[in-house]
């Protein structure tokens, strides 16, 4: 392999000459800790975390007090310029311990988040590195910290709902009880609102809507002050805190976070929540406010809070949420033909859309003629059915409306799961179909189980897809005889690449660690399996947020669109190469090097392209995009 | 699941008109086919007496229904005809009050639930039977039906107004638990043996 002696750099900063991931993992742990107690020497921990308290204790005061924390806080950020990473991240971790506490006294919070900062020493990631040498954007220096403990912030919960792993994670509300007096409600770092133009609560993500309704009106009163001024509020700054508003009509939403995402990113999350309501309702909900401005929506969404908070979670770990696209289960082209075909054969008769899918993945799917479905419509159905536990009951006939076919209307959706796992989705116009839909779906699994789609499905879900350890060799050099399967190589190729590792340290070669191919005309993505070191849930909901905001600087109207980014920080190397036929977003070890990084960008692009029908699914279906 | 494998086979032709697998129901005399619909408040346990009937399961994590589910149910009476029940349990949940007609359209029964702990419930199962009596068929058969009877302790609608509203609407009534299980076969025995038989040729 041409790149062993470029990565034996890292290799040697690593100091872990061992294949054996645990070792990695402990050896990765110990560049952490030394990191860290380097970030613990170089900063005043105390002082700066007084003005951030603040901050956090009176987040959801009145709009004056903003405002002067605001001019307080920027005062701050101005005099600590330097420490402004490693301050997010004590404060952060300080809205989590306390999170965690929960309506523990004021004594007790500043107890705790002492005791956090110290021993935060541990888990901290250095602000700098010898190598950040590279190019650091507006939020470069600051991301890594913040993001790690913003992952506490979530998984933090998760473990308080008594289940642990983001498979396992608990749908519905969380936190009924809070209100926006509690203070376990304030220091939630990523709130959601729906509520109507009167000021009308519809949803919130933290606490009860009901009682909500004050801190509603208060969000209502700043919309509509600005819109009477003949403006419109798109965000407001207030501290670490971003407040997002979008107005659909007289359906309000706001997000209100601190988890220093982009402006865009927190917008598309709030279109996309918008949509969700859409899904279960459409758009002439918008009738009953015209009927009836003060209209209470509460009652229409009854039952539905698992879909918007299964949805809100999947913006940390989904990236189909920010790069709208959808991603397929990895399947033998010929399995994937099987499916497709027995779909196509039924999609005729009535039926619009034909979906196959695996959790969140698609394996197949097919429209009717002219009939297109946008990503984000697969996106947005699919979180509904899955988060909707009664589909896993029994086979269901339910309306559902997809917000980029027709927002006005519903479709009619019959729902049934083959297994744990995979589903079919068949989407008519015809309210009484219902019928001819179950004896469609019975044409379909009778083909599917003798076409063994279905036992290949499980088999790719243990499997997984591209595991960048996998990553062919230059692939001009590769011999013709070799196919390009992904299963095949996958035997053949784990001891030599057992063996590069040992090499290269961690992750895949040349210090890549992850990557995510999004074909444009496709309108597909491919993600790679994680391996170490990104390992953790929060390691990769860290590096779904740095993708995420990769995105939104190469798509900012403002600067971009740009073709390439190379950025380097404490964290990781980005790489980003946009071109008319792909996007690619590729992160290697921090100190992986640059050149090389190229090239192996390039080796990931034609690795895609070898095995583009297996992880894609092409020109199957009459789609015109 | 369910009946799956049972449905295609039979009547492919008569399949046009909607949720109903065919006019009516009755096939002959000793297999009778019904659709039966569910309709009730959201969390009255209309989906928890379904899955009591044709599993023997009880779920107590409460799963919203979307739209309805389908499921099927086949009993033998002692008179030894069979009787299979083809049932739509709907959502209870308001956004689907106004789509009920297409799962209450054309059905031979229709089982209307509340929860004896919930006079609210109560109501809305009033309105349900107003809704049927309106624009359901004019033979169906209407079950009232008192879930929830294990919660005695909370009791808030008394067997006697269950009774009294059933007696006046011509509906047959009748408590259940869910849970443990108590009555939800009579419901459905009770309801077969109210079925219009198919006149002898």
């Amino acid at each position: 392999m041409p790149s062993d002696s470029n990565s034996s750099s890292s290799d040697s900063d690593d100091g872990n000459p061992n294949s054996n991931a645990g070792n990695i993992d402990q050896s990765l742990d110990a560049i952490e800790n030394q990191l860290a107690s380097i970030t613990m020497s170089s900063r005043s921990p105390t002082t700066t975390f007084d003005e951030e308290e603040e901050v956090v204790e009176e987040e959801e005061e009145e709009e004056e007090q903003l405002l002067d924390q605001l001019r307080i806080t920027n005062g701050s950020l101005n005099e600590k310029l330097g420490a402004e990473g490693v301050v997010d991240s004590v404060d952060d971790d300080y809205v989590e311990s306390i999170s965690k506490a929960e309506s523990s006294g004021v004594i007790k919070e500043s107890s705790s988040s002492v005791w956090r900062n110290a021993s935060e020493a541990d888990e901290a990631e250095a602000p700098l590195t010898p190598s950040s040498s590279g190019y650091a954007g507006e939020r470069g220096s600051s991301s890594g910290g913040d993001e790690i403990n913003d992952d506490d912030d979530e998984i933090g919960e998760v473990e308080n709902d008594g289940v642990s792993g983001s498979h396992e994670w608990v749908s519905g509300k969380r936190h009924p009880n809070e209100d926006d007096a509690s203070v376990s409600w304030r220091k939630r770092k990523k709130h959601f609102f729906m509520l109507s133009h009167s000021g009308k609560p519809i949803y919130s993500r933290y606490g009860d809507e009901h009682k909500l309704a004050g801190f509603s009106a208060t969000l209502q009163a700043i919309i509509s002050f600005v819109e009477n001024g003949g403006d419109r509020v798109k965000l407001v700054r207030a501290g670490k805190h971003q407040v997002v508003f979008l107005v659909k009509g007289p359906i309000y939403l706001v997000c209100i976070s601190c988890t220093e995402e982009p402006y865009e990113s927190l917008k598309g999350q709030l279109e996309l929540l918008y949509g969700q309501m859409i899904v279960i309702l459409t758009k002439s909900i918008n009738r009953c406010f015209e009927k009836n401005p003060k209209f209470d929506m509460t009652s229409l969404l009854g039952g539905t809070d698992a879909v918007f908070s299964s949805l809100i979670h999947s913006f940390s770990w989904n990236p189909a949420t920010f790069l709208h696209a959808y991603s397929c289960l990895p399947l033998a082209h010929a399995t994937r033909q099987a499916a497709g075909a027995i779909l196509q054969d039924t999609a005729g008769s009535g039926i619009l859309f034909a979906l196959l899918m695996c959790k969140h993945k698609v394996i197949s799917l097919v429209g009717a003629q002219k009939a297109s479905l946008h990503p984000d419509d697969i996106l947005l159905l699919s979180n509904f059915v899955m988060s909707s536990e009664s589909f896993r009951t029994s086979e269901s006939f339910s309306p559902i409306c997809l917000p980029r076919y027709n927002a006005m209307a519903f479709l009619y959706a019959y729902v049934h799961y083959f297994d744990v796992d995979t589903y079919l989705i068949l989407l008519t116009t015809s309210s009484d179909s219902f019928y001819h839909l179950k004896d469609s779906r019975i044409r379909i699994e009778a083909v599917l189980l003798k076409s063994n789609v279905l036992s290949e499905v499980q088999r790719s879900l243990v499997d997984g897809g591209m595991h960048i350890q996998d990553l062919p060799v230059d692939p001009a050099s590769r011999p013709a005889t070799v196919s390009s399967h992904l299963g095949q190589p996958r035997p053949a190729a784990d001891s030599p690449g057992r063996n590069r590792d040992t090499f290269v340290g961690i992750g895949g070669p040349d210090g890549l660690w992850h990557f995510i191919y999004r074909s444009i005309y496709l309108d597909q993505y491919v993600s790679s399996e994680f391996s170490s070191p990104i390992n953790s849930s929060r390691q990769q909901k860290r590096l779904y947020r740095a993708y995420q905001r990769l995105y939104a600087s190469m798509h900012d109207q403002g600067s971009g669109p740009h073709k390439t980014q190379f950025r380097r920080d404490e964290n990781y190397v980005l790489l980003c190469w946009v071109t008319q036929d792909f996007e690619l977003y590729a992160a290697f070890d921090p100190l992986a090097d640059k050149a090389l990084a190229i090239k192996t960008c390039n080796r990931v692009c034609h690795w895609v392209k070898d095995v583009e029908n297996e992880i894609f699914l092409l020109g199957a279906s009459p789609f015109s995009w | 699941m369910g009946c799956s494998a049972s449905v295609p086979e039979k009547n492919t032709t008569g399949r046009l008109g909607g949720l109903n697998p065919d006019n009516g129901g009755a096939n002959d005399t000793k297999n009778l086919r019904v659709k039966l619909v569910l309709l009730g408040d959201s969390g009255v346990g209309k989906s928890c007496i379904v899955l009591r009937f044709v599993r023997g399961q009880f779920d107590p994590t409460s799963k919203v229904t979307v739209g309805a589910s389908f499921l099927c149910q086949t009993i033998a009476l002692q008179d030894s005809t069979t009787v299979k029940f083809e049932i739509w349990d709907t959502a209870g949940q308001e956004r689907y009050a106004a789509l009920a007609p297409l799962y209450y359209r054309g059905a031979a029964v229709a089982v209307v639930v509340y929860d004896i702990t919930s006079p609210e419930s109560f109501a809305k199962a009033q309105y349900w039977v107003k809704e049927l009596q309106k624009h359901g068929s004019p033979d169906i058969v209407m079950a009232l039906v008192g879930n929830k009877a294990d919660l005695h302790e909370k009791r808030e609608v008394s067997v006697q107004d269950g009774i009294d509203y059933a007696e006046k609407n011509g509906m047959f009534f009748i408590e259940t638990s869910a849970k443990t299980a108590d009555n939800i076969n009579q419901l459905f025995e009770e309801i077969a043996k109210r079925l219009p038989r198919p006149s002898t040729s």
